[in-house]
């Protein structure tokens, strides 16, 4: 499957004449992404009606453009309010909220906008460029090496445990018997359910996420008179629009940063089943690992802010690639649009590069046209969006829990969900007065269910031989690295301390 | 007084008009069946076989029925989330259907009951009987089901399966007890996920219905045998050219066919509550297999038109219990007491 180069520019210039499907998608994405429950998946499945009415490439023009906005548009509220629109956005608040709190809100979501399309329009060429390389990489990362994977993601435990072991270990302890919870994967045979039906399809991961950093963040706010400090109140007051350029400025500052941790989610994405919030908290847990100041990270760093942002926006591009060029979708929304594909006759995979090239390359120009127009639409935005965070906490905390149990209601429409979201609520609120971090008991939480996955299925196909964790080479060359990112933090500190 | 209880009075009788007209309305209303959407539970996941299928059958039945209908997805614990929810939480009133496959829904009962007794709904009409088939990448080394068995013979193969309580996964199991060859079945939740363990070679084979299988051509997949009394997609089920033969022809089984089978299901509290509503959606809804348009959403997304096939209730329920039998058969396998 060779790129035809002479196709890009006229393909290009076409997707442009689609402004006007793509704009309306751009901020209803945004808006769908911001609101906790909704997602691009679930968005597109309510306006299948029409996206199946439409024109197939109106369709898939349209279904592109929202899947790219509602992923940055899930970063707005994780940044401002703490609250993640969806689990790809869980690792956002961890520097991007501290920011906010400090009076950078609007220089956070500068910096956001900034890294999420850049890395989605980095990822979105990358895509076009490797396709036939990059559909390969699903073909090699089978369970064991996805356990690695997990991993990464799962010892950021380990890395926010280094402030306060003990308790840093409970929480992520507690995440992964949470995240136990409901169905096993290979005899669904329901596990600590405690009869509730609800929880058969394990804990659902909106209730968790919304309740543990939104409504205990709720809880937090009504004790004190604003969300930001004094200092970052004035700070807000004083702001202009040189905080915008000041925070577009940072973001292209580190270039480099917003380059791997994209193409970090660019990877996980092409991987079927795995998804944004694997990428994000991968991407993070990586920054940490190699940055020269890791005991910044959690405070509102920039670089903290930048990699899970960049690398949620680079599995965007990666979940399309092993749709289009070998049939199978890499994520939720990219299956949706399976559909949609299939209603109007389409077949993907190999042959749609031949029989129908322009739609085939016009998924990946309608994504690199939707970032362009999308940061000039977005980026003014910030301003004012920031304003939010100066809304007294009388009125921010009750609209903080209204918006966030509806959104807990949405993806399932059961009470039960507006009930568990509390409860992870007051949870939240005991833990973080209690010094133990909530982002610990999430990623057991998101990570653990999915790691047992892959654990289960690789130990059912070696008929529970626990060497086959060590039966591949990409998975071992995975494990040396897992076991270096782990190891060389500590071990840069210990000869650090050495020198000194 | 005239004067005065003229006005009283008509103000009394156009009140009791209009208050027998109110009281009245509801009758009416509902005498006109169906009067607002149907809800329709479905245990699988969105954008999967089913979704397909239902998304095709409700477009055309709503042009009879007059009315929309609104699917609900709830693929948990293996479709057991959406059985208990439908039984535990929607109303016996005819405007909320199930539509399942009964095939992995009675296997799903043999190996686990659910918490309502099986006697409380019913399957009132079939959409499609897609058979099971076994298949590999259009990479794999093996070209026929003989070259499976004997590979199955030297060491144990993995199969890839939608679930363990699944006819395909039934299949299979039979197939290695009749060969002697050693298959170990990995569930990977859904059709989807278990075409991307074959194609990305993770499995060494997988089972499945052939809808989706032959969906996706033989340059993606091969299909080496199929669990039915025939090959019914003939070239679309084969493997370097070769139709995929039968299980019972090829091996001399004597296995029932093993199918899916998609349904509507419906409370029998609410058919013996509203026979006239039953009568109307048994009516409407074999006016759908006889009208092109039915035709034409079927063969755009794909499916086989073959494998439309009406079935009545009793045809359900014949099914239901051939394949509970089978289920029996292999309980142990599939509860991985073995």
């Amino acid at each position: 499957m060779e790129f035809d180069w002479t196709i890009f520019a006229p393909l290009f210039a076409h997707t442009l004449t689609f402004w006007w499907i793509i704009l309306p998608a751009i901020f209803l994405g945004l808006i769908v992404g911001a609101i906790p429950g909704f997602s691009a998946a679930n968005t597109i499945i309510i306006l299948l009606p029409m996206t199946l009415a439409m024109e197939v490439e109106n369709g898939l023009v349209f279904m592109v453009a929202l899947y790219c906005s509602s992923r940055m548009g899930a970063g707005i509220p994780a940044i401002l309010v703490n609250i993640p629109g969806t689990a790809g956005a869980a690792a956002t608040p961890l520097d991007g909220y501290p920011m906010t709190k400090a009076g950078k809100g609007q220089q956070a979501l500068a910096i956001s906008f900034v890294s999420s399309t850049a890395g989605g329009l980095l990822t979105t060429i990358l895509a076009l460029l490797a396709m036939p390389w990059l559909a390969q990489v699903a073909f090699y990362l089978h369970s064991v090496e996805m356990i690695v994977v997990m991993l990464f993601g799962i010892s950021l435990i380990a890395t926010i445990a280094a402030r306060n072991t003990l308790k840093g270990l409970i929480a992520g302890f507690l995440g992964l018997m949470i995240g136990s919870i409901g169905a096993d994967h290979i005899y669904a045979t329901p596990r600590g359910t405690m009869g509730f039906l609800e929880l058969y399809d394990g804990v659902p991961l909106i209730p968790a996420l919304v309740g543990l950093f939104a409504v205990s963040e709720a809880f937090l706010v009504i004790e004190g008179q604003s969300i930001i400090s004094d200092k970052g109140q004035t700070l807000m007051r004083k702001a202009r629009w040189a905080e915008t350029f000041e925070g577009v400025r940072i973001a292209l500052s580190k270039w480099w940063h917003i380059i791997w941790t994209s193409i970090i989610g660019l990877v996980i994405g092409v991987i079927p089943g795995a998804g944004a919030s694997i990428a994000s908290f991968v991407a993070y847990q990586q920054s940490r690992t190699f940055s020269k100041t890791p005991e910044l990270y959690g405070t509102g760093h920039i670089e903290g802010l930048i990699a899970p942002e960049s690398a949620n926006n680079g599995v965007t591009s990666g979940t399309l690639v092993p749709l289009l060029v070998i049939g199978i979708p890499g994520g939720a929304t990219a299956a949706i649009m399976l559909v949609v594909l299939q209603y109007h006759g389409v077949t993907v995979g190999p042959e749609l590069f031949i029989e129908n090239p322009e739609l085939a390359y016009g998924v990946f120009t309608a994504m690199a046209v939707t970032y362009l127009l999308m940061i000039f639409t977005i980026l003014p935005l910030a301003r004012y969006m920031s304003q939010v965070t100066m809304v007294s906490t009388t009125y921010m905390a009750p609209l903080i829990i209204a918006f966030t149990l509806v959104g807990s209601f949405v993806p399932r429409e059961y009470m039960f969900d507006m009930y568990l979201a509390l409860a992870f609520g007051v949870l939240g609120y005991i833990a973080r007065k209690t010094g133990y971090h909530t982002a610990a008991i999430l990623i057991g939480v998101i990570l653990g269910p999915l790691l047992e996955q892959y654990f289960l299925r690789a130990m059912k196909m070696s008929q529970g031989d626990v060497m086959t964790l060590f039966s591949s080479r990409l998975g071992n060359v995975l494990w040396v690295l897992l076991f270096l990112s782990i190891a060389l933090p500590y071990l840069l500190e210990y000869r650090r301390n050495r020198r000194r | 007084m005239s004067k005065v209880w003229t006005p009283r009075r008509r103000v009394f009788l156009t009140s009791a008009l209009a208050a027998g007209g109110m009281a009245a309305a509801p009758m009416a209303f509902g005498a006109t069946y169906p009067s607002r959407n149907i809800k329709v539970f479905v245990p699988t996941r969105e954008g999967g076989g089913a979704d397909r299928n239902l998304r095709a059958f409700s477009g055309v039945w709503k042009k009879y029925l007059k009315t929309k209908f609104e699917p609900s997805f709830y693929p948990g614990a293996a479709g057991r989330v959406g059985y208990e929810t439908y039984m535990g939480k929607a109303k016996a009133d005819c405007y909320n259907f199930l539509f399942g496959n009964m095939g992995p829904e009675m296997l799903n009962w043999v190996v686990k009951k659910p918490s309502f007794s099986l006697d409380d709904y019913f399957y009132f009409g079939r959409v499609d009987v897609d058979p099971s088939v076994v298949f590999v990448s259009a990479k794999s080394p093996f070209k026929t089901i003989d070259d499976v068995i004997a590979e199955g013979k030297k060491r144990t193969l993995n199969v890839g399966t939608s679930r363990l309580a699944h006819p395909a996964s039934i299949g299979i199991l039979a197939v290695g007890d009749h060969t002697k060859a050693k298959f170990n079945l990995i569930p990977l939740s859904g059709g989807k996920n278990t075409i991307a363990g074959v194609v990305t070679g993770e499995m060494d084979l997988g089972v499945l219905p052939s809808g989706s299988v032959s969906k996706k051509g033989t340059k993606v997949l091969r299909s080496l045998l199929v669990f039915d009394e025939k090959n019914r997609l003939g070239a679309r089920l084969s493997s370097f050219g070769v139709n995929a033969p039968t299980a019972n022809d090829h091996f001399g089984m004597k296995l029932p066919p093993l199918v899916s089978a998609r349904a509507f299901a419906i409370q029998k509290a609410a058919a013996d509550k509203y026979p006239d509503r039953m009568a109307i959606l048994n009516e409407t809804m074999l006016k759908v297999f006889d009208d092109p348009d039915y035709k034409k959403a079927v063969l755009k997304t794909k499916a086989p038109w073959e494998n439309i096939r009406y079935g009545d209730a009793a045809a359900c329920k014949a099914y239901a219990d051939s394949i509970t039998e089978i289920g029996e058969q292999f309980k142990s396998l599939m509860t991985g007491k073995k």
